[in-house]
């Protein structure tokens, strides 16, 4: 039998992963609304077409190298390959309407999404493929009766360093500052030299390769991808953008962790079919209380 | 252009329509039942266009879970008819009711902030509503409602796919005598204000976060109304009729059909709804169905952002 | 009676001031200008009195009531209208359904009247279409109705925006830059529609310009601030002469 406080430790496990996922995706989303003020729809998708190219990536690399390098290989090939489409749905579909109303730009990303969605929908033939990484998924450190395998840490660790990685990139180098500079005010940053227009691209290359490493950990961590994979996950990584406050690198990062804590304690305590009822309630809760999420900081939108 | 002209053009236009609804009204005499369902199915989805168009085409508002809407209607009849046995013209006024007082909280704690979190805040509304349905005894959980009685309407019952025609018929003038009349009002130049700028709006003196409700409250309850009415005409209902796909394919009509145009939004409404039956036999089309529409979608924003209908003419 | 009194408005954005402790009076049935080199924060001052800014600390009161806090509309409801800098028209709607707009705030038809249309809201309407076209043909634009506002020429939408301002029968108007982008003949003809909606209508006028000349001719009092600050006010002449005035414009 379990005791209670081996639940709850099992579940802060479990919901530190799946925390992980929604930061590294939310980051995404955060990073754009922050620099063009759109919620990116087709980030879930970009998300799920990792995961497919880590997936295919590592099934190719088989007879060579297999096991932990051969998932890191895949998933740096999958940031690539995301990255670059990242890049290609930003030029080609957000580019030309900068200037429009920000209603045209939402529907424009529906738009991509639909068109990403449907496209691995029809290579997959709507069907899951699945993920053999050969690990052992028994091994682990045992606390109690309760298993925390290797698999687990070393999919943590991963999202860490990543994470850290593009902290440090905002703060300390000067494309993060051009970044920030044009998150604050477009028109001056453009007076002041910034090529604002490969910022931004920059900018969804970023987001998009990180949505590539939580897609290629989703494919060790469930051993499944499925074209759908990327809709309530995007959602979710939205909704941890927003708790965190958006616009907030930071905040991204607390609020996927604290989306994936607290889904995984209703899931154990309210069950597993309302736990996106719980999330989504979660979001209409913060916005109502907190509109501008635990980190970010309410603005002035000068006329 | 003349005031000759201009006189012209009306008349033309109103013949036009005319004619039209005439070839509506009589079309079910030479056609079969096949077509009158497609037909039937048109007019469906051009009662949702025609409300999400209050929402998303007046007032610019960006809902991704119109879908709910009318699931809550057709639930609220449901559930009233199966577990209560109440008769479904009674369903209609609570119907309406549930619609608007979900759409007040929705729509009230989400439409004072940024317009872009409604479109996340509708998307997540929407995933509570299906997996609600889903996970209770009432709503019949991941079957749903089946075999809901029909009404009568005037001693008929409501039982052929003819009568079916003729009702939605008649809904589809009503919700364009509606829409028509609130685009044609302050309150709905008022939205449309808010559409084009809601800062100016605010200084012109309307209570933008006020009028914002009032239009989603509005296209929720013409959601309900369409919901109930579908509810009782394919007396089965299950959550799957209501995923994001039936959102998707709602907003698509309405923006692709050119926001704010009742002529436009009911085009676009029927292109949606008659497109994947003319490729119904052609399976690779009817699932690359979408990825054309997201294709669509993305040129026209970028080149025709106002939707497909033309503009209306104008002197210069 | 001061119409409004500005009582040390200070107005602080992330560590910019914008607006510093300032105060001033404008009369009824004056008309008042606001004058100062680029970035002196006139626009803020515009936007703390019609609430798009919260000012940080201070008091604006008019007629009598404090603005502080209210939302745009309501203090537009009182009576104060505003237009832009950089003109905002709703821009795919045509220059009548623009002007409309501003009939808004003196009707009340709801959402049952324009179901059922009866008499008193078909009334209403007729009057929302006269009076709009009357202050189109007051500021000259009346033939020019059915045209989209993003396709007048930059002049008639200033134009569009004044009849827009108008149509809502103000007490306080207020002008961002009214002249910005017009022509010599078409500021000539501001001048005097200036001093016609107080003439004509007992508009209060509160205009903020950089045009000197219009500024002269047009104003009766003129408050001058640099760096958020008041700096100076007077009547054109006094300011015109202000050593300190001088030198915000011209630097030490």
């Amino acid at each position: 039998m379990f005791s209670i406080w081996e639940l709850i430790l099992q579940q802060l496990v479990n919901g530190l992963i799946l925390g992980s996922f929604y930061a590294l995706v939310a980051l995404g989303y955060s990073m754009v609304y922050g620099i063009i003020k759109l919620l990116n729809f087709a980030h879930g998708d970009i998300y799920m077409t990792g995961a497919f190219v880590c997936l295919s990536v590592f099934a190719a690399l088989g007879n060579i190298v297999s096991g932990w390098t051969g998932i890191i290989l895949s998933i740096l090939v999958a940031m690539l390959i995301s990255g670059i489409l990242g890049y290609i749905v930003q030029r080609v579909a957000y580019r030309p309407l900068l200037g429009a109303p920000r209603l045209s730009l939402l529907i424009t990303a529906i738009g991509v999404s639909l068109v990403i969605y449907n496209t691995v929908m029809v290579m997959t033939n709507s069907q899951p493929m699945f993920f053999t990484s050969g690990l052992d998924n028994a091994a682990g450190i045992r606390i109690g009766s309760i298993l925390i395998t290797y698999i687990q840490l070393v999919l943590l660790a991963m999202s860490g360093v990543f994470m850290l990685a593009l902290n440090f990139f905002i703060g300390r180098t000067m494309a993060g500052k051009a970044m920030r500079a044009i998150a604050l005010d477009q028109d001056t940053s453009r007076l002041m030299g910034i090529n604002v227009n490969r910022v931004i691209g920059m900018t969804f290359v970023l987001g998009s390769s990180l949505a590539a490493v939580a897609g290629g950990m989703a494919c060790v961590y469930y051993g499944n991808v499925q074209y759908n994979m990327g809709y309530t996950i995007g959602i979710k990584a939205f909704t941890s953008a927003v708790i965190g406050g958006i616009g907030s690198i930071p905040g991204a990062m607390l609020g996927g962790i604290l989306l994936g804590l607290l889904e995984a304690m209703g899931t154990q305590f309210l069950g597993s079919q309302w736990k996106d009822v719980f999330a989504f309630g979660l979001l209409i809760l913060i916005l109502i209380f907190r509109p501008n999420g635990l980190l970010g900081k309410t603005e002035i939108e000068r006329m | 252009m003349g005031l000759i002209d201009k006189l012209d053009n009306k008349v033309s236009k109103t013949i036009g329509s005319l004619a039209l609804l005439l070839v509506m009204v009589l079309l079910p005499l030479r056609v079969d039942n096949y077509v009158q369902n497609v037909l039937w199915n048109a007019m469906f989805y051009m009662l949702l266009a025609l409300g999400l168009n209050v929402i998303v085409g007046y007032c610019g508002l960006c809902d991704l879970g119109y879908a709910a809407k009318f699931a809550i209607g057709a639930y609220t009849t449901g559930v009233l008819m199966k577990s209560f046995s109440w008769n479904f013209w009674l369903t209609l006024p609570v119907s309406m009711l549930i619609s608007a007082i979900t759409a007040a909280i929705v729509g009230g704690a989400t439409l004072k902030l940024r317009s872009d979190y409604l479109a996340i805040v509708t998307l997540g509304f929407a995933e509570i509503v299906r997996i609600s349905v889903r996970n209770m005894s009432i709503t019949g959980s991941a079957s749903g409602l089946i075999a809901i009685s029909r009404p009568s309407l005037f001693g008929i019952r409501l039982t052929r796919i003819t009568h079916w025609y003729y009702v939605f018929l008649v809904l589809v003038l009503m919700f364009i005598f509606i829409t028509y009349r609130i685009r044609h009002s302050r309150f709905g130049r008022a939205l449309t204000y808010i559409r084009e700028d809601e800062d100016a709006a605010q200084a012109m003196g309307i209570n933008t976060t006020k009028y914002k409700l009032y239009a989603y409250i509005i296209g929720a309850v013409l959601g309900g109304i369409t919901g109930s009415f579908y509810a009782v005409k394919m007396t089965n209902i299950s959550p799957t009729s209501f995923d994001f796909t039936q959102s998707a394919n709602i907003l698509l009509a309405v923006i692709l059909g050119g926001m704010g145009k009742i002529p436009g939004v009911i085009v676009g409404a029927a292109f949606f709804a008659i497109f994947p039956e003319l490729f119904r036999d052609i399976p690779i089309i009817g699932e690359m169905r979408m990825l054309f529409f997201g294709i669509l979608l993305i040129v026209v924003m970028i080149t025709r952002p106002q939707g497909l209908w033309p503009e209306r003419k104008q002197r210069m | 009676m001061a119409l409004v009194e500005v009582n040390n408005l200070s107005m602080r954005f992330s560590g910019i001031v914008a607006v510093e402790d300032l105060s001033f009076e404008i009369e009824e049935g004056s008309i008042t200008s606001l004058i100062g080199p680029n970035g002196a924060g006139k626009t803020s001052v515009f936007n703390c009195m019609t609430g798009f800014y919260k000012a940080s600390s201070g008091d604006i009161i008019f007629d009598g009531q404090s603005l502080i806090n209210l939302k745009p509309y309501s203090i537009t409801e009182k009576g104060i209208i505003r237009t832009f800098q950089n003109v905002r028209l709703f821009k795919n709607l045509t220059a009548m359904e623009n002007v409309m707009s501003g009939v808004h705030r003196v009707t009340n038809q709801s959402i049952f009247g324009a179901l059922l249309r009866h008499p008193k809201q078909r009334r209403e309407e007729e009057k929302i279409r006269e009076t709009a076209e009357f202050f189109m043909n007051y500021v000259g634009i009346y033939d020019k109705k059915d045209i989209l506002a993003k396709n007048l020429s930059y002049g008639d939408q200033r134009r569009t925006e004044w009849a827009r301002a108008l149509s809502a029968s103000p007490k306080l108007l207020l002008l961002d830059e009214p002249a910005a982008g017009l022509n010599r003949e078409e500021k000539e003809s501001l001048v005097e529609l200036i001093h016609s909606f107080r003439d004509s209508y007992g508009i209060t006028v509160f205009f903020i310009e950089h045009d000197m000349e219009l500024v002269m001719k047009a104003s009766e009092k003129v408050i001058v601030v640099n760096f958020g600050k008041k700096i100076a006010q007077g009547t054109p002449n006094e300011v015109q002469n202000n050593p300190l005035v001088v030198e915000a414009y011209l630097g030490s």
